[in-house]
């Protein structure tokens, strides 16, 4: 059980490796991600894409030794340093540029959180459990085919899960569904929020002749039939103006100033 | 005069129903000069402004609010009947609570107490981006944090490519990049929405 455990470690390892590592080799817009990255901060600007590159190609090279035979703890203890290093990157990240990018398994601009160090800590414990693999990886495959997709897909789930970089591929479309199927926010009774009436008065001939007067912003509003009352202060004065509330016609909208000394 | 009274006086004044409303000083035309003049501003580039005032309140007596500026000054903010005081929606004073952060303007007095024309309180403007949308609540991804928007009936708008703003939040789509207007409260992630900025 344990073998075949370990044995089949090193496809999701070098498979997560290898998408790592052909990301910051071959990825388009590889530099801009790079520059992005905690990594800059680490290494400085002049040497951040060299460095980004560099990463990427021991990554590339890692997957490649780790689904090639023979099987050898070497290639375990490999995937082992990397994913630990991963985690002091990701604790680098976190404390030191915490609005940088993590830049690990994708383009997208993702700061490093908590679900960048579960990943990274499902990939230590995966390395770790690679580590004790006796057999080539086909071995467990051929030996329980069904059970070792399986174990390999739901490993590699928990992956995707724990990679914000993929949100968009399937927790943001699977979301937009769910607003398709019943939008949570729909069906609201339907009023003129006070923000329209303000910006009926701001295109208003009559606000425009005395805004360079109102030295308040809005004191107080209240509904008068058809209209909206909303007052503001001059400081001597009270200019209160009218808008129609159930219609669009800043033409319509009336001012007159109050003298501050007959409200009291 | 209490409330009701004014707001009917202040009715009848701009409506035109009174039969008399002496004190009414009638509006005059739009001048080409007011629209065009230079606005006086004295602040000089990265000045300080002495007319403006930031923080978190630490104290309120009466009207006169007690404040701790982010950069470490203390400041006095004396409200009037004629400040403003926003708080999600156009407030009185009585909405003010020590913890509160706050932006005021007005004019610095000679002792140093700023006279203030207009506060808002824990106003926040943010541009995120919508992670998921639930029973009144939007969830908004700020450089990756998470916060929290709450939808509060009545109030909360919504403005779509610049047209005016209606109360329909049904066209809010997850994934898409907002910018929200809103009060914060206080040490929490979580912000009372007033409006959302949003393309539809």
């Amino acid at each position: 059980m344990m073998q075949w455990l370990a044995g089949a470690q090193p496809v999701l390892v070098g498979g997560v490796l290898a998408w790592a590592g052909a990301i910051k080799v071959f990825g388009r817009s590889a530099e801009l991600a790079a520059r992005r990255s905690a990594l800059r901060r680490l290494v400085g600007t002049g040497r951040v894409f060299a460095v980004y590159r560099a990463v990427g190609g021991v990554e590339l090279a890692v997957a490649t030794l780790l689904v090639l035979p023979p099987a050898h703890p070497a290639k375990g203890i490999a995937a082992l340093v990397l994913a630990v290093g991963m985690v002091g990157y990701l604790g680098y990240a976190r404390f030191a540029a915490p609005e940088s990018s993590c830049g690990c398994l994708g383009e997208k601009h993702t700061p490093v959180r908590t679900r960048s160090f579960a990943r990274a800590g499902v990939l230590v414990l995966a390395s770790g459990t690679a580590m004790f693999a006796m057999d080539w990886w086909p071995v467990p495959f051929l030996d329980r085919p069904l059970a070792t997709v399986g174990l390999l897909a739901a490993e590699a789930a928990l992956v995707v899960v724990l990679s914000p970089e993929l949100d968009g591929v399937w927790l943001v479309p699977l979301r937009r569904l769910r607003l398709r199927i019943s939008h949570p926010l729909a069906g609201r009774p339907f009023e003129i929020p006070l923000e329209s009436t303000v910006q009926q008065l701001h295109r208003s001939a009559a606000y425009r002749a005395v805004a360079d007067q109102l030295r308040s912003d809005l004191l107080d509003s209240w509904d008068e039939g058809e209209w909206r009352m909303l007052t503001y202060s001059t400081g001597p004065a009270t200019a209160v103006f009218a808008v129609p509330r159930l219609k669009y016609d800043p033409a319509q909208v009336k001012v007159v100033l109050v003298d501050e000394e007959v409200l009291v | 005069m209490n409330s009701l009274d004014r707001r009917r006086f202040l009715t009848r004044a701009v409506l035109g129903t009174a039969t008399t409303v002496v004190t009414a000083s009638a509006l005059g035309a739009v001048s080409p000069e007011v629209a065009i003049a230079e606005p006086a501003f004295e602040v000089e580039p990265g000045g300080i402004d002495p007319n403006f005032a930031e923080g978190r309140i630490t104290g309120i007596k009466g009207a006169l609010l007690m404040v701790s500026g982010s950069d470490g000054v203390l400041h006095q903010i004396q409200l009037t009947s004629g400040t403003s005081v926003w708080k999600l929606r156009p407030a009185t004073i009585d909405a003010a609570a020590v913890g509160d952060g706050l932006y005021a303007r007005g004019v610095r007095l000679p002792d140093g107490t700023l006279a203030a024309d207009a506060v808002w309180l824990n106003i926040v403007n943010l541009q995120v981006n919508i992670t998921s949308i639930g029973k009144d609540v939007l969830h908004l991804d700020h450089n990756g944090n998470l916060i929290v928007g709450h939808v509060v009936a009545g109030t909360t708008a919504t403005v779509y490519n610049g047209t005016p703003a209606v109360t329909d939040l049904s066209l809010l789509q997850v994934g898409k990049h907002v910018q929200v207007l809103g009060a914060w409260r206080p040490d929490t992630n979580e912000v009372d929405l007033a409006t959302v900025f949003a393309a539809a």
